[in-house]
């Protein structure tokens, strides 16, 4: 997960809908206001996986981006963990800073080297409070990796 | 809350998906932002060596992600933990499991966890993944 810049990724309603629809779910929480009032949230709920919309927030239009320095055509994502001190919901304010990260290699079966790159995200509320632990690990095969 | 009341280990909860097409990884890529072009450009893909494009493996996590939060409630969820095995291609029809692990008191509240899989038509595991669901308050 790539550092939220500008720092303040406002959690909203419109996003959560689109991004709910995207991962075919229709549950009423993410979508409906009233519901999830009145089962006493204090608004829409963000999605489990959501936080990767923060992730990609700090994007611009042109070269680079977060991506930049790895050849993408050999990058997988091995892994991705969330641990929630509470539900994020829209209207929320994050922030995130990275936590530890570690680098290590193994030699692949079919790929070659592979390059493990794991690294934790710290995202923290409008309160300064921590909600979410994000923990990501990205793997670059030596090649192309075809199944 | 009824769902923490009756849950017991062994009790699972599954549903199977529409077919994957490549505009169900198009609108998760405008959704979550991920545009990577070997999710979305033939081309691309092509020149990696692949017969075409694959799903982002969040988007698949975040489908399998409706069975604890179906089951528990979203705003239930402590923790989702998801470990990516086989790609999705366009034309997979995906199953998406849970099953109750184990079910125990932590810090005066229940908790359950899950584990979850996602598993394309030939039977192939794309993700296995573990879910802790407790009420958040």
């Amino acid at each position: 997960m790539a550092k939220i810049n500008p720092p303040g990724f406002i959690v909203e309603r419109g996003k959560i809908h689109e991004f709910a629809n995207a991962i075919l779910d229709d549950n009423p929480h993410y979508h409906d206001l009233e519901a999830a009032m009145s089962d006493g949230l204090l608004s829409v709920v963000a999605p489990l996986t959501y936080s990767s919309v923060a992730s990609y927030f700090g994007e611009r239009a042109g070269p680079g981006g977060a991506m930049s320095g790895l050849d993408m055509r050999y990058v997988l994502h091995g892994g991705q963990e969330w641990i929630f001190e509470r539900p994020i919901f829209a209207g929320d304010i994050l922030t995130a800073e990275p936590g530890a990260s570690s680098f290590y290699e193994k030699e692949g079966r079919r790929g070659g080297t592979m390059k493990f790159i794991e690294s934790e995200m710290l995202y923290r509320d409008q309160k300064g409070e921590i909600v979410l632990r994000g923990k990501s690990t990205l793997i670059q095969t030596g090649g192309v990796v075809t199944s | 809350m009824s769902s923490f009341e009756n849950v017991k280990e062994g009790d699972g909860q599954e549903f199977t998906t529409p077919e994957f097409t490549r505009t169900h990884f198009v609108r998760y890529a405008g959704a979550g932002g991920d545009y990577n072009p070997i999710h979305h450009d033939q081309t691309f893909a092509e020149s990696a060596g692949l017969p075409t494009v694959f799903g982002m493996g969040l988007f698949t996590a975040g489908v399998l992600s409706r069975i604890p939060a179906e089951w528990f409630g979203p705003e239930n969820v402590r923790r989702y933990a998801v470990k990516f095995s086989s790609r999705a291609w366009p034309g997979d029809v995906v199953t998406c499991k849970g099953v109750v692990s184990k079910v125990y008191e932590q810090d005066g509240r229940k908790h359950v966890d899950l584990d979850l899989a996602a598993t394309n038509q030939k039977g192939e595991v794309l993700i296995s993944a573990e879910a802790t669901c407790r009420p958040w308050k």
